[in-house]
């Protein structure tokens, strides 16, 4: 019984003990002011990564988005490089942003006229079938292959401005590195890699993205990055990541 | 071995275990409130009066909407500025308030925790998902101020850094009950 009171006491002090800890912790969400006056929802996309959904996208059947991605061979090519730089290479691209792009052009959030009449009638399942497909493809070109990728190298000064903005971003302007969105380092979800990627096609986003043609990204990342970006550093990470500079290391182009 | 020997034994071994909770409640409890903001169960949030804000969900829905970023107006003459902070940046990236004037910034997290701290104030406001956080600025003085995310949160963590501009009030435009304002792009 005495034993017991006191376990009684200690629990009591114990209490005593933490309860202060737990006070400047306790930042209470105030409820918002007030919701009149704010102006209609404007979502850049009907994708939100909830769990379910992020399964969803990403256990497709990858035979079945073989058979789909026939009628994509001609624009994308069959090996997923395709021979027009102004068109997105696809192959190699992550599971999640193809869905998420697909999605996007059946709901209009992204604009392409051609796309958007393609994407339209697939189903939910269609766009994992095929993301499982291009997702698997090796995004080593063959160098038979009609294609447009890797294009031309650019001249060393330019790919060092890129390989630090890739690297390091800008530290004083605000501009993450691409590369802990982009990969190798890091991967946003949604965010595809762009190691493979042709150069007119990334210039164009960045011009559409800093522009706001383009503003399919959840949360703006995109629309703000590129905005800094000047036209100069646009056209430099385009033609790194073009010249197919983007699968080494970022560190190769550094200056030293 | 009589009765009452094993009697004892028990309610020693009673006590001992009970101890040990003990120790393992002062221990632990402080050890979860710094993963407090991470702390999300619907017992805990009915208790400290928490609203959830869904993070995978910011953009469709509630008060962080894209449009709903930035600095408001409110009927009492006060303002709000609403951010999100995710992995690695601030949005909107650039923010505008009026100097002098209450401003209540409201902060909500899309992915980890992270950090808000404005360079030349004495500011730090952490950001959680699933919560708010809030804080009031009053800034006497215009000018810009730069705002680096003190909590590390990834590779791109050091180059997340917003800007603050602080006008004087009279030159701040007049806005209406739905406009927002920042000096973002585009
Ligand atoms: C007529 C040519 C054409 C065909 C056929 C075509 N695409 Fe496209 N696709 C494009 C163009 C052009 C773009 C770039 C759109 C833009 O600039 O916004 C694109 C973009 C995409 C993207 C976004 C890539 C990225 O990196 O964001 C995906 C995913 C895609 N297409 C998948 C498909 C699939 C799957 C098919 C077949 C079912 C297909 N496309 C058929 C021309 C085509
Ligand atoms: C904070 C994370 C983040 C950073 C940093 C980042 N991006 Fe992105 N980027 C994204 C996301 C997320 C998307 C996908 C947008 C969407 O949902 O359509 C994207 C999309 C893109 C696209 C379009 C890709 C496609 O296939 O359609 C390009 C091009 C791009 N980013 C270039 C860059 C460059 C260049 C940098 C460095 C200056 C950079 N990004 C830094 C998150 C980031
Ligand atoms: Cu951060």
């Amino acid at each position: 019984m005495q034993s017991c009171s006191r376990v009684l006491l200690l629990t009591c002090f114990s209490v005593l003990l933490i309860a202060p800890l737990m006070l400047p912790g306790c930042s209470p969400t105030p409820s918002s002011p007030r919701a009149i006056g704010q102006p209609p929802a404007r979502a850049p996309s009907f994708v939100a990564w909830k769990s379910e959904t992020v399964l969803e996208a990403s256990h497709g059947d990858a035979l079945r988005g073989l058979l789909l991605a026939k009628r994509c061979d001609h624009c994308h090519g069959s090996e997923g490089f395709s021979a027009n730089a102004n068109i997105p290479n696809l192959a190699g691209m992550e599971r999640l942003a193809f869905w998420k792009e697909m999605e996007d052009f059946a709901s209009g959030k992204r604009n392409s006229e051609v796309m958007s009449s393609i994407a339209a009638p697939l189903t939910r399942q269609d766009s994992a079938d095929l993301a499982a497909y291009y997702s698997m493809l090796p995004t080593a070109a063959d160098p038979l292959d009609r294609q447009a990728f890797p294009q031309a190298a650019t001249p060393a000064a330019q790919s060092a401005s890129a390989g630090r903005l890739i690297v390091l971003g800008d530290v004083g302007r605000g501009i993450p590195p691409c590369q802990a969105c982009h990969g190798p380092v890091g991967f946003k979800t949604g965010a595809p890699s762009l190691a493979a990627q042709n150069a007119d096609y990334v210039l164009r986003q960045l011009r559409d993205f800093a522009s706001g043609a383009r503003a399919n990204d959840i949360n703006m990342p995109m629309r703000s990055i590129a905005g800094l970006l000047t036209e100069e550093e646009r056209q430099a990470l385009a033609g790194y990541y073009g010249s197919g500079l983007g699968r080494l290391p970022a560190s190769a182009v550094l200056p030293k | 071995m009589s009765g009452e020997a094993i009697g004892a034994r028990r309610a020693r071994a009673r006590t001992a275990v009970l101890q040990m909770l003990i120790v393992l409640l002062i221990v632990g409890t402080p050890l979860a409130m710094t993963r407090f903001y991470e702390f999300d169960s619907p017992l805990w949030r009915a208790l400290m009066g928490h609203r959830r804000v869904d993070p995978e969900t910011l953009h469709l829905q509630g008060e962080f909407v894209e449009n709903n970023l930035g600095t408001a107006r409110e009927a009492d003459g006060s303002y709000t500025l609403r951010m999100i902070a995710q992995q690695y940046m601030f949005v909107p990236h650039c923010v505008r308030i009026p100097a002098g004037v209450p401003v209540h910034l409201r902060l909500t997290s899309a992915d980890g925790a992270h950090a808000l701290t404005i360079v030349g104030l004495d500011f730090l406001l952490k950001a959680a998902p699933t919560s708010v956080t809030q804080a009031t600025l009053r800034i006497a003085h215009a000018g810009v101020f730069p705002m680096p995310c003190a909590e590390f949160c990834g590779p791109g963590h050091l180059a997340m850094n917003a800007r603050l501009e602080v006008v004087p009030a009279e030159r701040f435009q007049n806005l209406q009950p739905t406009d927002r304002v920042n000096c973002a792009v585009p």
